[in-house]
């Protein structure tokens, strides 16, 4: 069936104008990364000026031109300079937001990193030997366990947000890393478990036999005929994962009473509640920054991610 | 034999028991405490009291917030429930219909790309950018001559539970579009083969045809929405504190405020159990009353 052209071009017309809309708020925020205070208190809409300094003088090395130029600083002072030092000096003026923001949200960037990858190495290890087990023996109590674990799915975090914060502090993990890892591999683990216990279900029985005459134990099947056969599972479980815990905000706000272990999320909410908030420069740049790393996580994953989702991981 | 099936069991049971620990330290037993510390008034560092269900009767009867937070709560639920059962799949049928497998992955990962900044800069990017004194949508008004319009969206009492509404206009970003698309791919191609033969193309195919078809998909996105609907307060949070007054209050928030702002940790689980018995009804009501078709036919 072949569709008129004018038709198509409708469609694309109409998809165009959606994706702009989505995406203008992130375009707005990009191109304000690079704007100083000063620049704000102007207009809240325009191209950065360190952009426009930056065009000028490479349009005076396309012409050859090597005149001096006049510079102006993120604070009004000007000065007359030669265009290489304008370009450096452009670009000092540029990187001042980014590097401010950088130098902020390091430590909760940090802090960030470890939570999520600890959370999907544990999410990992314990779902997948638990979703082996269960695809794949039948032993007493297997039934018991399944539901013990699909009833969770039951209980919304609202639930448990209040009593969770009492166990961790009886605990006496208040302030510390494991009150947010271990939370999230129990509450991660179990989607994960669904995951890969329908991908092993799949797996040939022959398989695993021949492992078995050949004298293979439950670690040796699991390295050898496991872990080679399921990548593209565990890429899925682990993207999921690390989606979730990236954008982990409360617990990690209500967990850190005294503030030293904050991860992005909360880190963003406390700056944006600090004297910072009123540089908007300064806070455009943590947003993005704060993108950065799931959107190189996205380049290199959409792929798998999207394959996970299309063929029908996700349906009731 | 005996011997071997009994060491068969517990080497299972070893290797599940990380599992097993984690679910009953970080949830059933956080479950349980919820129910157990709703019955009484309970302050960290202080005696508790048992009241039965004192707590309950307060928040339900004599809390001043109860009815206008659920009454926000309802129309954020209700407006999400609106908007993410038809625009996201509105777009996934464009996408669908699109000539050419490349374009159509294009605009997938367009349409995907935005899940990757996190949730508390979104609503912090749509607070700075459009809803501030000189934002875009203030800007806007006054570039079109309505300058009489121009508020603070977020803290004019009018405007704010509408402007919390509206974040992520237009509302198709994210896996929604992804889960319709996957629904639409999975239409059997004889099924549209003979629409196109009855005739039956467009919109007539659309509400006909592929409506039905993804209904299991509209099922999840629905129960999704609603569970997520009940209980979202971060975004309130971070947005208006629930302002002004009690303006953008809702429940969670409530609860929230309730066990880190006054401490009433008895009267804060209470709350969570008041939300978690209208989540699970609603749920129940879902799976049973709204059936999707492969579920009918199984039925039948």
């Amino acid at each position: 069936m072949r569709r008129p052209r004018y038709q198509n071009v409708l469609l694309h017309a109409i998809l165009i104008v959606l994706a702009s809309l989505t995406l203008t708020p992130f375009l707005f925020t990009a191109n304000n990364i690079f704007r100083t205070k000063k620049e704000f208190d102007q207009s809240f809409f325009s191209f950065p000026d360190a952009f426009e300094g930056l065009i000028k003088v490479s349009a005076l090395y396309l012409t050859g031109n090597d005149d001096q130029v006049e510079v102006v600083d993120g604070f009004g002072a000007k000065e007359i300079v030669s265009r290489d030092e304008a370009f450096g000096l452009y670009i000092d003026y540029a990187q001042q937001g980014p590097s401010k923001a950088w130098s902020v949200l390091r430590p909760f960037m940090q802090n960030s990193f470890l939570v999520s990858i600890c959370t999907a190495i544990g999410v990992c290890l314990v779902g997948s030997s638990t979703a082996y087990i269960l695809s794949r023996y039948r032993f007493i109590g297997r039934e018991m366990v399944f539901l013990s674990i699909l009833s969770t799915m039951m209980f919304p975090a609202v639930l448990t947000l209040v009593p969770s914060f009492l166990l961790v502090k009886e605990l006496g993990l208040l302030n510390s890393y494991w009150a947010m890892i271990l939370p999230y591999i129990a509450s991660g683990q179990v989607i994960a478990i669904f995951v890969f216990r329908s991908f092993f279900a799949g797996l040939p029985e022959e398989l695993f036999e021949s492992a078995r005459i050949d004298g293979a134990g439950h670690l040796g099947i699991y390295l050898n005929i496991i872990l080679p056969l399921s990548k593209p599972v565990f890429s899925v479980v682990i993207i999921m994962n690390v989606l979730y815990t990236w954008n982990q905000f409360l617990w990690p706000f209500i967990v850190n009473t005294d503030g030293s272990k904050h991860v992005i999320a909360s880190g963003l909410f406390i700056m944006a509640r600090s004297q910072e908030a009123q540089d908007f420069g300064l806070m455009f740049a943590a947003y993005s920054i704060s993108s950065i790393p799931l959107l190189v996580l996205f380049i290199y994953a959409t792929r798998p991610f999207m394959r996970g989702i299309t063929s029908g991981a996700l349906k009731a | 034999m005996k011997q071997e099936k009994f060491s068969f069991t517990f080497t299972c049971y070893a290797i599940i028991l990380p599992t097993l620990a984690l679910l009953f330290t970080f949830i059933y037993l956080p479950v349980g405490w919820a129910f157990s510390r709703s019955l009484y008034d309970f302050e960290i560092g202080s005696e508790s009291r048992f009241v039965g269900l004192g707590n309950f009767r307060e928040y339900l009867f004599s809390d001043p917030t109860f009815w206008p937070s659920m009454l926000h709560m309802g129309a954020l639920t209700f407006f999400l429930v609106c908007v993410r059962l038809t625009i996201p799949l509105v777009v996934a049928k464009l996408i669908h219909s699109l000539s050419t497998e490349k374009s159509r992955y294009v605009y997938r990962t367009i349409f995907l790309a935005p899940i990757v900044v996190p949730g508390v800069a979104l609503q912090l990017i749509w607070m700075n950018l459009v809803y501030s004194d000189a934002g875009l949508l203030n800007e806007t008004l006054r570039m079109i001559g309505l300058a009489d319009f121009t508020q603070g969206w977020l803290t004019n009492p009018d405007t704010a539970l509408l402007a919390i509404m509206v974040i992520g206009f237009p509302f198709v970003s994210g896996i929604d579009v992804l889960i319709y698309y996957a629904g639409l791919s999975s239409i059997p191609e004889d099924v549209n083969e003979s629409c196109a033969l009855e005739g039956c193309v467009g919109i007539r195919k659309f509400f006909r045809i592929d409506v039905p078809l993804v209904l299991s998909q509209l099922k999840l996105i629905l129960i999704l929405t609603i569970i997520n609907g009940l209980q979202a307060f971060e975004n309130v949070y971070i947005l208006t504190e629930g302002g002004p007054g009690y303006e953008t209050t809702v429940p969670g928030l409530w609860m929230y405020y309730n066990a880190f702002k006054f401490q009433r940790m008895g009267y804060a689980c209470a709350i969570g159990v008041v939300l978690f018995l209208m989540i699970l009804t609603l749920t129940i009501i879902n799976i049973k009353y709204f059936r999707s078709a492969e579920e009918v036919k199984e039925g039948a």
